[in-house]
């Protein structure tokens, strides 16, 4: 074999093969470690939030003015997701505008809206409420893991109504020949244009460590890697929800477990050694918030076809349903946690508890373990049973 | 067997449609199937690649092939267990 040929064969693997999900569980875990350490704990409805709140200050419904979009970490760790994402569909000749049926963008703009609220009741999204809620041992994260798991029961069940009741509609895709000029080799191009993109954002990551903002550029830089390794494996907190109810599969609760056991072994020796605050990213409203934004979430992702995360990495593929839902997303969290907020609501949904505090150390971190580890025996003695399934 | 030549007892259309969608259509169309007959699917959803061929060898089903046609969408079969 030669050498051209074997560079051909890497990369295939690395960049047009889709990676295994449990890898890249593993993966998440230890950049959102990364991130814990560099400053503060993962999550994304907090940049969908100060891009709502800007859209309702440019129109004089909000008084304060948002932080810039660029001056505020989760902003722009969601833009890198977003970015990476964008990069790796170009790197496996995959991007394009793809438009959806009329009933999806409904759903779309309804499961954004959903979302929007549930994640402003939880305080959180699948990632900050949920994934790192959990890692950060904070006992909310494990609330809104019921109501998503609910949330996600009751959306199923929509679809299957969907499907038998109303009628299907498709989208034609048109041939190649009349959608691709003969001078513009998109396929051709897209690896360029990928590699060019990737290599901006390391030069954008320079330019905020040259301003004394090294902090702001990590968060863009890790979102990116975050994006890549999302988009390369598909990965989906959706499906760990969804799944054991509609095939059965397990697959991608392995990968979340494994995800979830890494990110807060590794958390837990993080705080246990006061390398970072041990309350730090503890603030979810236990047990009324999380439980009922979850629910909502839950509904809504299914509906939308993507989590606060997936709806990033796939609107940076080109998904145009998704980036219906991106923006519904952020303007209801936006106006849902300025509603909650100015009527005093937020009060009563809850406390914010930090397991460790009430169990101890010893025991939440077994504890912790034993759960996860059920999850998954659980999920694939479903798998095999297919008790949970419903349909 | 050449996929292309492949006379498919029924058909789901998906094109357009985004996770889980197709997956759920596929599931539905192979209950109403009796056993040796082919189910083919068209699907333009990038994680269809992976989640049909997955889904179509489980249950005693087997998954025959994909090929993509040059109208841009990809083409699925499942022969029903």
């Amino acid at each position: 074999m030669n050498m051209k040929t074997e560079i051909r064969n890497y990369y295939n693997a690395l960049f047009e093969q889709e990676w295994p999900a449990w890898l890249a569980g593993m993966l998440i875990a230890i950049i959102a470690l990364m991130i814990f350490l560099w400053q503060s704990p993962w999550g994304i409805a907090a940049g969908y939030n100060n891009w709502g709140d800007w859209f309702y200050y440019l129109v004089n419904a909000y008084d304060e003015r948002p932080l810039n979009p660029w001056l505020h970490p989760v902003s722009l760790s969601n833009s890198g997701i977003l970015i990476g994402a964008f990069v790796s569909a170009l790197l496996a000749r995959q991007f394009k505008f793809r438009p959806a049926p009329k009933l999806e963008y409904a759903k779309g703009l309804i499961g954004g809206m959903l979302m929007g609220a549930g994640a402003a009741m939880a305080k959180g999204c699948n990632v900050g409420g949920f994934f790192s809620a959990v890692a950060m041992l904070s006992a909310g994260g494990f609330a809104m893991m019921i109501g998503l798991g609910a949330g996600a029961w009751v959306g199923l069940r929509y679809l299957l109504w969907e499907m038998e009741h109303l009628p299907s509609q498709t989208v034609y895709s048109k041939p190649k020949e009349e959608t691709e000029s003969r001078t513009f080799n998109w396929p051709k191009v897209q690896p360029y244009l990928g590699a060019t993109v990737a290599i901006g954002v390391v030069a954008v990551f320079y330019i905020f460590s040259f301003v004394d903002k090294t902090q702001l550029g990590g968060w863009l830089f890790f979102g990116f890697l975050i994006g890549l390794v999302m988009h390369r494996s598909r990965f989906c907190f959706v499906r760990a929800f969804r799944d054991p109810f509609m095939t059965g599969e397990a697959k991608m609760v392995k990968a979340v477990a494994v995800s979830i056991i890494i990110y807060f072994a590794g958390s837990s020796v993080i705080k246990w050694a006061y390398l970072q605050e041990p309350t730090m990213g503890v603030y979810h409203p236990f047990i009324l918030g999380c439980l009922m934004g979850g629910f909502i979430f839950g509904i809504g992702m299914l509906l939308a076809g993507g989590c606060a995360s997936s709806t990033l990495w796939r609107v940076g593929e080109g998904q145009t349903k998704l980036m219906v839902t991106l923006v519904t997303f952020a303007l209801t969290n936006s106006l849902t946690s300025k509603f909650l907020l100015v009527s005093g609501l937020d009060e009563k949904l809850g406390q914010d508890i930090f397991l460790p505090d009430v169990l101890t150390w010893p025991i939440t971190v077994p504890l912790i373990l034993a759960f996860f580890l059920s999850w998954v025996l659980v999920a694939m003695w479903n798998e095999e049973t297919e008790k949970f399934v419903v349909f | 067997m050449e996929l292309e030549n492949i006379q498919s007892d029924g058909v789901v259309d998906t094109r357009g449609l985004g996770c889980p969608m197709p997956l759920l259509k596929t599931k539905k169309a192979l209950k109403g199937m009796a056993s040796g007959e082919i189910l083919e699917i068209l699907g333009t959803d990038p994680g269809s690649k992976k989640d049909i061929p997955d889904f179509g060898n489980k249950g005693g089903n087997q998954f025959l092939g994909m090929v993509d046609v040059p109208e841009g969408h990809t083409r699925y079969f499942i022969k029903k267990g």
